[in-house]
Order: C-alpha cells, then sequence, then structure tokens
C-alpha cells in the first residue's frame, strides 16, 4: 500500500455515482427483475470505465471501481452463495437489522419523515433476507467478472493504486439473519467462510481490498435497551475475529479497513464515540484505516491520537469530505483537516479520505465535486506540509 | 448581557421551526382562505410564550421569539409593515424578484441538475407565484402595531421563562428586495437610504423596549454570486459599500452594543461554491455599527475561516458569534466539536468576545424548516453542552 511519501495520497471510501445512463438497468438488476446479463455486463464495463477515469481526472491517487452494480440484496448474494432466501417479514419483524434503534425511538417522528423521503432500501419492502442452509461460496465467477471489468478501465488511466471493496462478516450480518446455524458466533464464521475467497480473490487479482465494515460501531444504537460497553466490545469483538480469520494469509499492507456509524441522514446522536472500539479496530490485520471525521458527530475525534498512538507502519484514511451536508468542502477547510492529522500522527500517515460512499447519499454533481474539493485539499495540505 | 464575562453565552440565529398549528394559519394566509384573526393572534402569543420557554428550557441565555410574527419570509415580511410597496405579476421582459423564477446566480449555474432535484423538495418556498415586488411610491413606514406586538409577545415569553436577555431579528435595508425594481425613486442609493430612514423606525422600537436588535442581512454576501462574474470583486464591494452606509444611516443613533448583524451566505442546502469569502469582506462587516457579528461558523464552506480573524484584528469591544451547529446537515453536532469551535476562537479574539450562535435560522419563513424541528431542537442543545465544556477549558473551575 503507498502511503504519503512526498505528498497527501488522495482516495475515497468506494461507492460512486454512475453515469446517468446505467442508472436504469442498474435499477431493473438491483430489484430483481428481468434482465439480459450480456447487455447488463456491457453497460457495467461502460459505466465502470467512465467512472473510473472520472477519479482519475479529478486526481483521485487510489482509485475504486465505484462499486456499480453492488448491492446488499437477494438478486446480488444469491449468485454468489447459497444457503439464503428472501422471504416476507413475519409480524414484530424488521428488514435489516438498523431499522430499530435506540436512535430511532429518540427521533421517531424525524425518521418517519425522513422514510417518507429517503427511497433508499437494501431490501425489498415487506421482505427480509435469510440464511435457511449451510452457506456455501458459488465460486469466483461474479467476482471476477467485476475485476476484470476494474482492471480494464485501469489500463486506460493513471493512478497511483486500485482499491476493491469487499464486505465484512460484521455488517452482512445486519442484513442477513441466521435462521439455520445454532449461534451467533457459528453464523459469523459460516459468513466469514464465504467472504475468505473473495478476500483473497481481490488480492490475488493484484488489487488493494478494502474491507467495509459499518457494523463495528453501526450495530450499538440497535441493541433495546442500551448495552454495557464492555457487552457490546464482547460481541464486537466476536465479529473481529471472524474477519481476521478471513483474512488470514493476506498480507496486512494489501489492506484497508473502513468503518463508519452508517451513512443515513440521521441525527447519530447516539453513535458510539470511536475511543471505544479504537482499539478492536486497530485490531484487524490491515495496514490502512478509513473511518469518518467530515461530519459534525465525528469531526471532533481527530484529537483522540494525541492520546492513542497509531501502530508503527499503519496509515490512517480520514474522511476530510462527508456526504451529510450537500454544502461542498472548502478546500481550505480539507487542508486543515488534513493537517490536524498530520500533526498527532506524522504526514506520512495520513491518506485523505471521504466519510463513507459519495454513490446514492447526495446528488452525483455534489459528490464529484467533494471530490474535487478533496483533491484540492490535499494539494494545498502537501505544499504545506512539504514545503518547497 | 452581551460578553462572555465568565462563561461563553448562547444564543441562535432567530428563526425556530414553527408550531403546526401557527403554521396552519400562515399557511391558510398564503393560500389567501379565511382566517379568524382573533385565534391568530392567540395562537401567536401561546406559541411565542412556548417557543421562549423551550429556549429557556434548554440553556439558551439570549433568546428570540422564533420569528413566528412574520407572515413571510426573514426579508419579504417587512413588506407587510411598508408603504410604497406593491406586489405584481410579471409583465414580460421582467425579472422576478419572488418565487423561482427569482432564484438565480453562480452556484444555480454551475450545479444545474442538483437544483432541477432539490428545487422540487421546496414547495413551500417556492410555490409562491413569481412575481415582483415594486416600489411605486414614497417608503416610509406603517408597521408600529406588528412590530409593538411582537415585542410584547417576547417581553411576556421572557418574563414568564425568567429570561432577561432576549433579541428581535429584523431586516437590512439592502435585504429587503436586492432586486430592485423602483418606479419612485432617482437612484439606488436614493432608494436603499429610503428603505433605511423607513427601518429605523422599527429598530429604534426594538431598543427603546429594551431588546437586542438583531439586523439580518444575508443578500449582501448572497449578491456577490450574482454580480460576480462577469462583474469584479471591487464591483461586488462597490454594491454593498453601499448598503452598509444605508444600514449605518439606519443604526446612526443605536447603541453598538445592543445590536448584532447577521450575515450568512443563505439558507439553502445546496453546494455553495460561489459563496464570497469571508477574507473578501471582513473588513466591510466591521463597518456595521453593530456591537457583534453573527457568522456563519459550522457549515463545509465556511468553517475554515475561523482563521480570518488570524490576520484581521477585531476591533475592541465586539463580539463574534459564529455558528457552532448548522442547518445544513441532519447531524446533530458533538458537543465537543461545539467545543472544539469555540475555543479556537476564543483563543484568537478573547473568550469574552465570543458568543456561541448558530450559523442561521432554522425556519427563514414561517412554512419553511430546514431540518426537521426534533433535530433543531438537539442540535440547540448540544451548542449549550458544547459552550458548557469550552467555558470549562477557557475559565478552568472559575467558568460560572
Amino acid at each position: 500500500m503507498k502511503r504519503s511519501t512526498n505528498r497527501i495520497l488522495t482516495t475515497h471510501a468506494g461507492v460512486l455515482s454512475g453515469p446517468p445512463e446505467f442508472a436504469d438497468i442498474d435499477l431493473q438488476v438491483r430489484t430483481g427483475k428481468p434482465y439480459d446479463a450480456q447487455d447488463y455486463a456491457a453497460r457495467r464495463r461502460d459505466a465502470t470505465f467512465k467512472t473510473v477515469r472520472r477519479q482519475a481526472d479529478i486526481g483521485i491517487d487510489v482509485v475504486s471501481d465505484g462499486e456499480l452494480g453492488k448491492s446488499r440484496g437477494y438478486p446480488y448474494y444469491s449468485q454468489r452463495i447459497t444457503g439464503i432466501e428472501q422471504r416476507a417479514l413475519r409480524p414484530g419483524e424488521i428488514p435489516v437489522t438498523v431499522r430499530r434503534s435506540r436512535e430511532r425511538l429518540e427521533f421517531a417522528e424525524f425518521y418517519d419523515y425522513l422514510q417518507k423521503i429517503d427511497t433508499r432500501l437494501a431490501v425489498p419492502p415487506g421482505t427480509r433476507l435469510v440464511c435457511t442452509a449451510p452457506l456455501v461460496h458459488l465460486g469466483l465467477g461474479k467476482l471476477q467478472e467485476e475485476l476484470e471489468a476494474f482492471r480494464a478501465a485501469l489500463a486506460h488511466v493513471r493512478c497511483e493504486e486500485a482499491f476493491f471493496p469487499v464486505i465484512a462478516p460484521g455488517w452482512l450480518d445486519h442484513f442477513m439473519f441466521n435462521e439455520y446455524y445454532g449461534s451467533d458466533e457459528e453464523f459469523i464464521y459460516a459468513i466469514a467462510d464465504i467472504l475468505r475467497p473473495e478476500y483473497r480473490g481481490v488480492v490475488d487479482a493484484g488489487f488493494l481490498l478494502q474491507v467495509d465494515d459499518p457494523g463495528l460501531p453501526d450495530a450499538w444504537p440497535t441493541f433495546i435497551p442500551a448495552p454495557s460497553i464492555e457487552e457490546y466490545r464482547r460481541y464486537a469483538a466476536v465479529r473481529i475475529e471472524a474477519l481476521n480469520y478471513a483474512l488470514e494469509g493476506i498480507p496486512e499492507d494489501k489492506v484497508r479497513y473502513h468503518v463508519c456509524w452508517g451513512s443515513h441522514h440521521g441525527p447519530h446522536t447516539d453513535d458510539i464515540p470511536l475511543k471505544h472500539i479504537v482499539d478492536l479496530m486497530l485490531k484487524v490485520r490491515a495496514q490502512g484505516y478509513s473511518l469518518e471525521a467530515a461530519n459534525a458527530r465525528h469531526e471532533h475525534e481527530w484529537k483522540l491520537w494525541r492520546d492513542i498512538k497509531l501502530p508503527e507502519g499503519k496509515i490512517l484514511i480520514p474522511g476530510v469530505v462527508g456526504h451529510a451536508s450537500n454544502v461542498i468542502e472548502h478546500p481550505e477547510l480539507v487542508a486543515e483537516r488534513i493537517m490536524r492529522f498530520a500533526s498527532v500522527i506524522g504526514r506520512e500517515n495520513v491518506i485523505a479520505g471521504t466519510d463513507c460512499g459519495m454513490g446514492g447519499r447526495v446528488h452525483p454533481q455534489i459528490g464529484w465535486a467533494k471530490l474535487q474539493a478533496l483533491t484540492e485539499g490535499a494539494a494545498l495540505a502537501s505544499r504545506e506540509l512539504w514545503p518547497a | 448581557m452581551t460578553h462572555s464575562v465568565d462563561r461563553i453565552l448562547t444564543t441562535h440565529v432567530g428563526s425556530l421551526v414553527r408550531p403546526p398549528a401557527l403554521a396552519d394559519f400562515y399557511r391558510r394566509m398564503r393560500d389567501g382562505e379565511p382566517c379568524d384573526e382573533a385565534a391568530f393572534r392567540q395562537c401567536l402569543e401561546t406559541s411565542v410564550t412556548e417557543v421562549v420557554r423551550q429556549q429557556a428550557g434548554i440553556g439558551i441565555d439570549i433568546v428570540s421569539d422564533g420569528e413566528f410574527g412574520k407572515t413571510q419570509t426573514w426579508s419579504r415580511y417587512v413588506l407587510d409593515r411598508l408603504n410604497g410597496f406593491e406586489f405584481r405579476r410579471l409583465r414580460p421582459g421582467e425579472a422576478a424578484s419572488s418565487g423561482a423564477a427569482a432564484l438565480t446566480g453562480r452556484d444555480r449555474e454551475l450545479f444545474p441538475e442538483f437544483y432541477a432535484e432539490w428545487d422540487k423538495t421546496q414547495d413551500s418556498v417556492l410555490l409562491r407565484a413569481p412575481g415582483r415586488w415594486v416600489c411605486n411610491g414614497a417608503i416610509s413606514y406603517r408597521g408600529q402595531a406588528l412590530i409593538g406586538r411582537d415585542i410584547d409577545n417576547l417581553k411576556r415569553g421572557m418574563a414568564a421563562a425568567k429570561i432577561p436577555s432576549g433579541f428581535l431579528p429584523v431586516v437590512a435595508p439592502g435585504s429587503v428586495v436586492p432586486e430592485r425594481a423602483d418606479e419612485h425613486y432617482a437612484s439606488d442609493e436614493a432608494y436603499t437610504f429610503a428603505v433605511a430612514e423607513a427601518l429605523r423606525s422599527e429598530y429604534r422600537a426594538i431598543i427603546n423596549a429594551g431588546l437586542i436588535l438583531q439586523v439580518d442581512d444575508a443578500h449582501l454576501t448572497g449578491a456577490y454570486e450574482r454580480i460576480v462574474p462577469p462583474g469584479t470583486l471591487a464591483d461586488y464591494r462597490k454594491w454593498a459599500e453601499m448598503r452598509v452606509a444605508a444600514l449605518n444611516h439606519a443604526l446612526q443613533d443605536i447603541p453598538e452594543e445592543r445590536c448584532r448583524y447577521h450575515i450568512c451566505w443563505g439558507s439553502w442546502s445546496g453546494p455553495h461554491v460561489a459563496d464570497v469569502q469571508l477574507k473578501d469582506i471582513a473588513d466591510l462587516l466591521l463597518r456595521v455599527r453593530a456591537g457583534c457579528y453573527s457568522i456563519e461558523g459550522a457549515n463545509a464552506r465556511h468553517e475554515h475561516e475561523w482563521r480570518v480573524w488570524e490576520k484581521v484584528k477585531l476591533p475592541a469591544g465586539k463580539v463574534l458569534m459564529p455558528g457552532v451547529v448548522s442547518h445544513h446537515t441532519n447531524v446533530v453536532e458533538h458537543p465537543e466539536l461545539v467545543a472544539q469551535r469555540l475555543v479556537r476562537l476564543a483563543r484568537l479574539v478573547g473568550r469574552e468576545n465570543v458568543i456561541a450562535g448558530t450559523d442561521c435560522g432554522f425556519a427563514q419563513g414561517p412554512l419553511v424548516r430546514r431540518v426537521h424541528p426534533t433535530i433543531m431542537w438537539a442540535k440547540l442543545g448540544s451548542l449549550v453542552e458544547g459552550a458548557r465544556i469550552a467555558s470549562l477549558e477557557l475559565w478552568g473551575a472559575k467558568a460560572a
């Protein structure tokens, strides 16, 4: 993994808005409607190509494929694993774990209103994804299709490195419910087993692997009533161990680990403070850690790194632009945020990133303008951090 | 109570989301439906008392009436209180000064697809028919009864909540109708000064009542993106200088320490990339005869500008009121972030010269709400808690 040796490198958290012409077929596939697989693959390749080129044009150093076409629903996972089905909700059930939380109870009126205007749904209304038989991986065909499209796009652009995000076990279990395995731990390790080949597949293909794990902090408000910090850490520790098991054999310097507190446009007043989970995060066998630092609930947490020592060789990828507001970060604010991190952990240990993926949470024009602000701000910071 | 003597004082920019019953009256007025005047006045009175109590309850030191008495937006409400204006349907070739058609500027040119989508969510602001406010006679003030009512309502609420300090926000001359459509005065300057002269009455009524006067001037900054390009920063400054002079005319007999001046870059939740930079107007701002300046400081386009005060010296006796929470995001500011924002500015300009504010109001018209009310109150709660943390850091154990 490259680090910021003579300037601040730039990257983001993965999801981007694809070109408008991809939107219709994307929706068709996500929602499980019939489609022509060959036509879809061709369109996806083209959209990926444009998305990669746009990142390079903006000056993003470590690019993703934009995660076009990726979803959390049955249509996506059923092509990769068996043992799951999508079924109707039974009375009292929720479609995904985060739909019931202490914050949602406290801000019930607000969430009623948000639900009316937020049309993003991980699964079709009234359903949930369940595991009803042993999870078995169907082979890497689908992954390789995605990686091939990414590789083809990269052949035409200049960038420093390329990363490919895959989900963490402790996040997949937020929207895949266990109805087969005997214990929570067994289920998590079963998920880890099906993710192992995907992780390896990414690294073997020569990409950096990004493991996405909003689950590490995001499960906290979903426990009702609130657990003690120690109870929660026990729940999270199992997931971190399962993730490390899935990462076995993969060199640390090929892995970055992304945590966030959920990208939904809520108040986030019940987010667990980073200080309670930072040591768990650092246990993950990764070299880079991507975390939120550009929104009003987590911006102040840069100060934590004055007390917590970032282990030798590790890299932080703080969010210096975020999706929680339409306002485009001023490049000088981006620079200030980078400088603060550099001042506590060292300039060579900072890569400028985003709070979470931009795709789907802000208008595409806003998302791309924010990435532009990110690269401009990183250039300003680099000039200050490496004078002459 | 204007300086932070032994702790960081807390306040906000004025407008708060109207409660449903009051909003319903305003909706009916907007749509021309019949409305029981006595019932409306009663609802307004109880709503103001309640909103003052709510502010006091969460620990806001300097409270407002939520701007509940304003029939239209933060700036156009005053047209109910001024003689000399008329609202007209557009004739061919005329530019609008109200409704969606009036919305122009560089930001919109740069982000047309975003705005096309976003405007659809803004019905409450944009439904008003496109038209223009025309000045077609001598401007004078006739709002004595209305400002008197607003003052009485606020003071009644303050007495009930036992809160000694309150402010009433009113509009600056330059923000009344910045796109001048004037068939009466000979020049832009004569027109703007006539507005200023009329507004003196409103300003003085507030001061005479013992309240703090807040003058809102979002169009002062907002004009920049409509002037530049093709104009230059110098063109814009010339435009703004005359507005500041007119405002100072209106403020001439008002003690500076009783007046705060609020600028922002427009409260709509857009990209704001074409906003004028504070460093280019800080000197103009400081020319306004006010003791306190309320400026955005909690959103991504202006948060970095606290450092402007490294280079620009804040004159003795003046107070800054940075936004430390914002209406631009649903995310509720962490109190530690609020404290960081306050402390870094206090270290630059002196702790006694900083009071904690918001970027802008939360409801720039009777039917507007920039965030859901539950989020708004949570943000004000964070502001108070953050100011407490900052006070401990700045005054230590001696903090009040």
